[in-house]
């Protein structure tokens, strides 16, 4: 299923990259895929060749005697290996994948392809594809028809998918967790933070900071939520200001 | 043996060397194949020029020894004759590439399929380039062994230094007529033809190096490079 979401993307430079990977399927050439974590650089490569053995490049005895034993090897974290002065790569499939956003100059003689595979930041076209794809793996985990969606612009994606995909399970429990999961969050929490000598009026700005916040968001005037909360509005008053709500 | 049944009209059409009949206001009235790629980068009227410039006093036909650039072209001589009035042709020659002393390595060569690779560093061009590409390939060419690493690090390069070029014309064929010796057997060439508006030179000496190591005569220009690549079965 993952293999099959890259290969599906619809940014123009990863159909190119995919395209050049397929043609090369048919060849014995070294390839290099560089570009930042979490993009699918491995979900791509292992799309096109499934079959193909894999190798670390933290591990150099086994990377050199895998490139000894096979035509055909993929070498992950290629830029832990180290050792550029290679030359068992000719008249062999090497697909190499790096992290790295740059290497010394001989690792470019070593590869008839270098792509340069944009990050999520870079292809906004996939971020919606993708954001798709999460959604439905949230409604599958938690077993729900529907969730409510995010606005995916306002996703900071410095992480790539793995941002993406956590800010959309994260908007999904935020918007539907119940009060007894609460009351659970926060007896582990507690379990675990409470053993100062003023714990009771340190802890209890957790339930009256996001009350007040969102009490003012929804109701928009502090006369108004004292009266939905039932407190005095000079009350009211003082812990916003205690609080440091604006 | 009966030669009015050859048909001696193909041996021109595929004749590596250009050849061109004009009539007598400078229209052609034929090309052959090779002649159709040099008008993509001269014009019919120099050509037509040309060939009356070096034309014979009387009718009959003359050889003369003369170099010719025509960007990924090179001429060392050109023929021009008729024998009426309405007619006259030009053929040009192709100038022989200087070739080094070669020998193979068989261990590195893989059966290719030239074609493919060809796709595949276009492939990888067209992620950093947005160039305008005019293919001009034969498809029909047969597989051959090639260092296949080797020849797509130099086809990179070459590509490379086409990346601000906002179009790119790519041909590739087979040669007619023409050898390269290597460890002293015969072997036909293919020909890889880039051409832009402008390139960069940045990766010259490189290509050529990479060229050297796959057998493959390189001849690059400020708008072109050519390859002329062995064909090893």
């Amino acid at each position: 299923m993952e293999n099959k979401r890259l290969f599906n993307s619809t940014s123009t430079k990863i159909q190119y990259i995919t395209k050049g990977l397929e043609l090369s399927k048919s060849l014995f050439v070294s390839s290099l895929i560089i570009g930042e974590a979490n993009i699918g650089k491995k979900s791509l490569v292992k799309s096109i060749f499934p079959d193909a053995k894999w190798v670390d490049g933290h591990n150099k005895t086994k990377l050199k005697q895998a490139l000894s034993e096979h035509d055909e090897l993929i070498i992950n974290n290629f830029e832990m290996y180290g050792d550029y002065n290679i030359n068992d790569f000719n008249g062999k499939r090497i697909i190499a994948i790096s992290n790295a956003s740059s290497f010394p100059s001989q690792v470019d003689s070593l590869f008839a392809f270098i792509y340069t595979m944009p990050s999520l930041k870079e292809r906004l076209e996939d971020v919606k594809y993708l954001g798709d794809i999460f959604a439905k793996e949230v409604k599958s985990i938690f077993n729900t028809k529907e969730i409510s969606m995010l606005n995916l612009a306002d996703i900071d994606l410095i992480d790539n998918t793995k941002s993406l995909k956590k800010a959309i399970f994260e908007h999904y429990i935020y918007n539907t967790i119940t009060p007894e999961q609460i009351e659970q969050m926060l007896y582990n929490y507690f379990k675990k933070e409470l053993g100062g000598n003023n714990d009771y009026a340190k802890y209890l700005t957790i339930f009256e900071n996001p009350l007040i916040k969102a009490g003012l968001a929804k109701f928009g005037s502090q006369l108004k939520l004292s009266s939905v909360l039932g407190i005095n509005r000079n009350t009211l008053r003082k812990k916003v200001y205690e609080l440091g709500i604006n | 043996m009966n030669l009015e049944s050859i048909d001696f009209k193909l041996f021109v059409e595929v004749d590596n060397n250009p050849f061109i009949l004009f009539d007598s206001s400078g229209h052609i009235l034929y090309l052959n194949n090779s002649a159709e790629m040099l008008l993509c980068y001269v014009g019919t009227k120099e050509l037509y020029d040309l060939a009356l410039t070096y034309a014979p006093k009387t009718f009959g036909h003359k050889n003369t020894i003369h170099s010719l650039e025509y960007e990924a072209f090179s001429f060392y001589s050109l023929m021009v004759g008729y024998e009426t009035d309405e007619q006259i042709y030009l053929r040009l020659y192709n100038k022989p590439l200087v070739q080094t002393k070669m020998s193979i390595c068989n261990e590195s060569l893989i059966s290719t399929d030239i074609n493919t690779l060809l796709e595949a560093n276009i492939t990888l061009f067209q992620l950093e380039s947005s160039a305008a590409i005019s293919l001009f390939v034969d498809q029909e060419l047969p597989t051959f062994k090639l260092d296949q690493n080797h020849f797509s690090k130099m086809l990179r390069k070459a590509l490379s230094t086409f990346i601000d070029s906002p179009s790119l014309n790519i041909i590739l064929k087979l040669i007619v007529g023409e050898y390269i010796l290597i460890n002293d057997k015969k072997h036909q060439i293919i020909e890889l033809i880039l051409k832009a508006p402008k390139r960069k030179i940045d990766f010259d000496d490189e290509i050529n190096q990479l060229a050297n190591q796959t057998h493959i005569t390189a001849s690059l220009k400020p708008e072109t490079i050519k390859f002329q690549i062995p064909l090893i079965v």
